[in-house]
This record gives C-alpha cells, structure tokens and sequence, in this order.
C-alpha cells in the first residue's frame, strides 16, 4: 500500500510539472512544448560566480524540490489514504510552506550578486507575513474536521466542499501558492525588475532544476488546496486518485491564470497591504468558519 | 544517440536571446523579440547567443565585451543592422550551439579585478569583517542611512548600458542600502533613439513587463487592449512625480495612446530614497525620448 | 517515520536530480570575466555579500508574536467544536487583542519599507 502510494506521489509530481509547464507555456502565449524548452535549458552550461556559496547553491533547489515532494505526502489520494497518514497533516504542510521561504533565500544568497541578493530579501519580506493567512486558512478548514490531518479535512467535506462552506479560504489559498511558487502578482524574488532576481546569474541545467523545483512546488500547493477545498480525492464513479488530479488540474490553472493576469505592486506597498487587508480578512474568514462549524 | 536527441529537442525550442541595443535600433528589437522563434532572456547567464543590434559606440564598448563574456559556453555573438530578417539566421546559430558547436573566447582579460591581497583561512584580509580584498574585491562597508539611520552596508555598482530593464545605453552609478537607492549619478545618457521607440504602445509594454505582466506586454506591443487587472492602481499615486504627472499617470496616458512628457526628469534627484522596484518603475515610466536628453552628473571631485 | 522515510527518499531523489542536471557541460571552465556578477556591463566596487539592509524588520517582530500565537491555535483548531462557544470567545478576544496590536504597528509604521 506504501509502495503504491509512493508510487502516486512520483507520478503525480512527475504529470503535474509537466502539466504546469505546458500550462505556463499556453498561458503565457509562448506556444505549447514544455519539454523543447526544458531541454534548451539542459543542453547549456551554468555558470560559477565570483566567489559563490557553492554548496547552498547546490541545495537550494534540492531542498524546493524535497519540500514540495514531502508537502504533497500529506495529501491523501483516497479517502483516508496518504502517504504520510499524520494526525497533524496540515502542520507538516505548513512548515514545508515556511521551508520554502529558506530554500528560495538560499538560491538568492549563493551566487554573491547584487540581483539576486535583493531578490532573495525581498522575497523574506513578502513572503514571512504570507505564511500568516495561510495558516488561519488551513485551521479554518480544520475546525469542522476537528482534526489537523488532511484525510479528516477531505472527510468532513463529504456533504458540502469547504470551497462553498468557507468562500474566502481558496482566493487566500491561491495568494500563497503564488507566494510559493513566485508567481506573478507575489514574485518578489525572479522578477523581471531585476533581471530575474535569485536567478539572474544562473541558466542551464541550474536553472532548469530550478524550474522543475518551482513547477513541483505548483503542483503541492494546488494539491493541498484541492484536498482542502475541493474535498481531495472524493467524488462519484472515478477513483479517488483521477478526481484528486482533476481538481489539482484545476488549481494550478487557476494559480497560472492568476499569475498572468494580476499586477504585481511594489513591495513596500504589499507589506503594508498583507496586514492591513489580508490578514484581517483571514482573521474574519476564520470568524465565519468557526460561527459556522459550531 | 540520447545526447543527440536532446540536442534536437532543444533546437526546436525559442533561441535564448540576450540583446545588447546600439542607437536608433531598439524599437526594431522590441518588435523582433516579439517572435515566438526568440526568447529574449532577462540575463546573458540564461542565453545562447548575444544579438547586438546596431552600431555600439566606442564608450560601450567595454560593456560589451563584459556582457559577451558573462554567456555560457559555447556562445555565439550575432550582429544585426535592423535590414532584413535575421530570425531564420538566429535559429540556425542555435541549432548548432544546442548541438554544443564552436564558441567564442573571452574578450577581457581572465584576471580579477583587483589584486587579491587576501591574507587570513578565507582570504578575508584586513580587520576581522572589515577591510581587504579577498578574491580580487573588497567588501562592502558601512555608510549612512537616508531612511531610518542604520548605518549598514551600502552597496555602489555602476549599471548599464546593457541592463534589460534599464534603457539602452543608460549608465546608472547607484549606491544601495538594502534595496533603497541613496544615490544615483548619470554616467552616460541612453543612446538616441527615433520616435518609433518612445510610441505609446512600446512604452507601456516595457512599464509592463517590470510588474509582472509579459503576457500582457506582448499584448499591447502588437496594438491589443491590455486584459490585466490592476495594472494602474499597483503603481502608488504620486511616484515619481514630474511635470506634475506621476508614474502612474504616464502609464495610463501610454494605455490611452497619449506620447509622454518632453522635458527630461532629473534622474540624480527623484531616484535617491526610492525601493529598488519602484526606482526600475520610475526610469521606465519616461519614454526613450525624454531620457535620451537626462542630465550627464558631473564626476566626483 | 513514514515522514523520516519520505522526507529522506525526497531529499535522495532531488539530489540525484540536481546532480543530473547540474553537471559542468563546458571543459572551458569559468574565467574570471566570466564570473564577474552580471550588472549589464556596469563593475561593482565591492562583493554583493554585505551586511545588507534588510528594510522590514520592525515587521518580523509582529509576525513572531503571530507565529507564537499559531502553535495555541493547532490544538484549540481540534477541540473547538468540542468547547463550542467558549473556545471561540477565547479565540476571538486573542486574536482581538493581536488586532489591536497591528493597528498599533500600522499607526506607528511597522509594515512601512524603513
């Protein structure tokens, strides 16, 4: 049963970066053909920078890749069968979220460059207060489960799907998986106002691993919201696994979309916005949930 | 062959492209770029081939040579004048560097910039975390904080001309604490550029492209209504104000067809205190033809 | 331990990933323009690495306090409808008193770029 859950995860962040590629692609007008541009980034060299950090730029995107693979074994691909089956899914999800923040630190600290070395802070100071809403999002799900594992979160959706119960959770979930995924309206960190931020003195097949790390992050947080709001794995006839992938589909999607079509602000100004507006709307959201789950 | 194959598949994959634009061209490479066949990359690190357009006049020259250097092996350096079509002959160059074809050598000398008079395990030199050159550049030393007094590290580099999000040709001294600008002197004004480059629709793409919005930049590059949300209120009222215009204003005059304002901004003045991102909106809210005319700063005395 | 399992065979598979991809390609080797940090042409006078001016920090202070408040909110998410009403008064005076403490922040200009 290990094994064959193993298995799914594999699979599933295998189809799912390849999905997030060609989505990100078609998405972005640049016509279809994931792999052609995967492999233009494996046929080049990186580049060594001046004096780096060579081995934290090694691991940075190890440690992506690692912490999204771990963050999706608390998904259960079944009713009540995840990889990692923990009473405290939704914790181990969250500190894989705030993991993230590091790895991606480590990828703008390493090279010694001014780009990404900016990158990198400024992406600490967005990306900090993000982990705030999507905490309370994950515990508003949690109160009419009343349990923190996801399996019991996608049970207690089998009436009514957390997305309608709880209306705000999703929008504020798709805020921090383009947190993570440094995506759009939240990448602070490769913007194109800095000629790619943390990625500015890398290509080839660094950068590709990079952009695989980035993609299989997509996949998990979209995974996490579609067992948190979607109810997972449950729906009629088709198996568990094929709806949790529909609706992980479908999320990224709407991540990709929400990532080209919202403008990103400065920094400053989205600090103040985090916790002016959007914690105080969690801070509400999670109000109503629990005036609801009583 | 596995490697073979892998080639092939990246060949026909968009030429990763990094531009350096002369004077008189840029307009020309903007359109060029729009090409799916291209993918103008945001660094020389993620590019296979340096398309040089136009003529780069001598004082650019050493800039060149830096940014040929800074692609990856194998590399190849295209020349372009804006006549004819040169993206067949671009795909060819990158079918052959995809196959690992001939480079090109380093231009600059391979020696570090300074001496490396590092002493100490890790070359540091100097006192404890100050002073000395290790690997050939010193460290960065404390200054002055114009925001709220810290006194920290303050960075000074000089960017350009061939920076992406920068103008063409526009050489920026800046000095940086954290991410805010404490000071920026113009070295060199951006080359001349005709009226084809400062035309509303490639002004707003550019202002695009720096929040977020390539898609949305190619869009309205081709002459399409722009489909984003929030593209004008993500811009905070009152930046970079000038003429009595703010940034924002520009852009939305850019969105409504309008050509921007005439009389160049006092780069050296409205960029000190600004976050980095703001300072990149700034600079990229005047069109090419307002900045080809900014004020050179005077050299230190 | 399934967990200790998973996060090992992860961090084994990303490893054996990078080092794929991560391979030197080029015999050439990285000279020293080649390695000089990319500026668009321009030098900088110094190393990157810096004891940089990191503009958010009255910030983090706030989201400690926030983080802090997280950990008692994992197990009252479980017994919440167990306490009912109770456990959402508490709940909601605590995080009424942190609210006061961003408007108090946000007066003062904690969330500004300092």
């Amino acid at each position: 049963m290990i094994l064959l859950l193993a298995l799914a995860l594999v699979v599933t962040l295998l189809g799912g970066v390849l999905v997030g590629g060609w989505l990100d692609r078609v998405v972005a007008g640049r016509g279809a053909g994931p792999l052609r541009a995967a492999a233009a980034l494996a046929v080049r060299g990186s580049v060594r920078t001046e004096a780096p950090d060579d081995l934290l730029q090694r691991l940075a995107p190890i440690l992506y890749l690692a912490l999204a693979a771990v963050g999706l074994s608390v998904v259960p691909f079944a009713p009540g069968a995840a990889l990692v089956e923990s009473p405290v899914g939704i914790v181990i999800w969250g500190s894989c979220e705030a993991l993230t923040i590091i790895a991606v630190f480590l990828h703008g600290w390493s090279p010694n460059a001014p780009f990404p070395l900016i990158g990198a802070y400024r992406y600490v100071a967005i990306a900090l207060p993000v982990m705030l809403p999507s905490m309370f999002v994950l515990i508003a799900a949690a109160l009419p489960a009343e349990s923190l594992s996801l399996s019991a979160i996608v049970e207690s959706q089998r009436d009514i799907w957390n997305v309608v119960r709880q209306p705000l959770g999703l929008p504020l979930f798709v805020m921090v998986g383009l947190t993570l995924t440094l995506r759009g309206p939240m990448d602070y960190a490769d913007a194109a106002d800095m000629a790619g931020g943390t990625s500015a003195e890398e290509g080839g097949g660094a950068r590709l691993a990079w952009e695989i790390a980035r993609l299989a992050m997509l996949v998990s947080v979209s995974a996490v919201a579609a067992a948190v709001f979607l109810g997972g794995p449950l729906g009629p006839v088709l198996p568990g696994p094929v709806w949790l992938w529909f609706k992980t589909a479908a999320v990224m999607a709407l991540i990709v979309l929400a990532g080209t079509s919202v403008t990103r602000t400065t920094p400053s100004r989205m600090l103040g916005l985090i916790w002016t507006i959007v914690l105080p709307l969690s801070f509400l959201h999670l109000g109503i949930a629990g005036v609801l789950a009583l | 062959m596995a490697v073979n194959w892998l080639a092939r598949l990246a060949a026909a994959a968009p030429a990763p492209v990094f531009t350096c634009i002369g004077p008189g061209i840029q307009a020309a490479v903007e359109r060029l770029c729009l090409s799916p066949a291209l993918d103008r990359v945001a660094t020389p690190r993620a590019a296979a081939i340096l398309l040089v357009a136009g003529e780069i006049p001598d004082h650019a020259q050493e800039a060149l040579d830096r940014v040929h250097d800074q692609v990856p092996h194998p590399r190849q350096t295209f020349r372009w004048d804006g006549t004819g079509d040169p993206e067949p002959a671009l795909r060819d160059l990158w079918r052959d560097l995809a196959a690992g074809g001939d480079t090109e050598t380093d231009r600059r000398p391979d020696a570090p910039p300074n001496d490396w008079c590092g002493v100490g395990p890790h070359g540091q030199g100097g006192k404890g975390m100050m002073g000395g050159t290790p690997y050939g550049r010193p460290m960065a030393m404390t200054a002055d904080d114009p925001r709220d007094g810290l006194a920290l590290d303050a960075y000074t580099a000089r960017l350009g001309p061939f920076v992406p999000m920068l103008p063409p040709g526009l050489v920026l001294e800046v000095t940086l604490q954290g991410d805010v600008i404490v000071s920026a002197e113009v070295r060199a004004a951006p080359f001349a550029q005709p009226d084809d480059a400062s035309a509303p629709d490639f002004c707003a793409a550019r202002m695009l492209r720096l929040v977020g919005l390539p898609r949305d930049a190619d869009r309205v590059a081709r002459g399409a209504r722009l489909r984003a949300i929030t593209a004008l209120r993500a811009i905070p009222e009152g930046l970079g104000r000038h003429d009595g215009q703010d940034a924002r204003g520009r852009l939305a005059g850019w969105l409504a067809g309008e050509r921007g304002p005439e009389a160049a901004p006092a780069l050296a003045t409205l960029l000190p205190g600004l976050e980095w991102s703001e300072a990149m909106l700034v600079i990229n809210s005047f069109s090419p033809a307002t900045l080809a005319h900014v004020a050179i700063s005077k050299e230190d005395a | 331990m399934t967990l200790v399992l998973v996060s090992a065979a992860s961090i084994v598979l990303a490893l054996g990933l990078s080092f794929l991809l991560m391979a030197p390609r080029h015999d050439a080797g990285t000279s020293a323009p080649m390695a000089a940090p990319f500026l668009g042409g321009g030098t900088p006078d110094t190393h990157a690495w810096q004891r940089f001016h990191f503009r958010a920090y009255t910030m983090t202070l706030v989201f400690i306090a926030f983080e802090m408040e997280m950990m008692f909110m994992y197990p009252w998410a479980v017994v919440f409808v167990e306490e009912g009403v109770k456990a959402l008064a508490e709940m909601g005076m605590f995080l009424g008193i942190l609210s006061v403490g961003i408007l108090y922040g946000w007066r003062e200009g904690v969330f500004r770029w300092q």
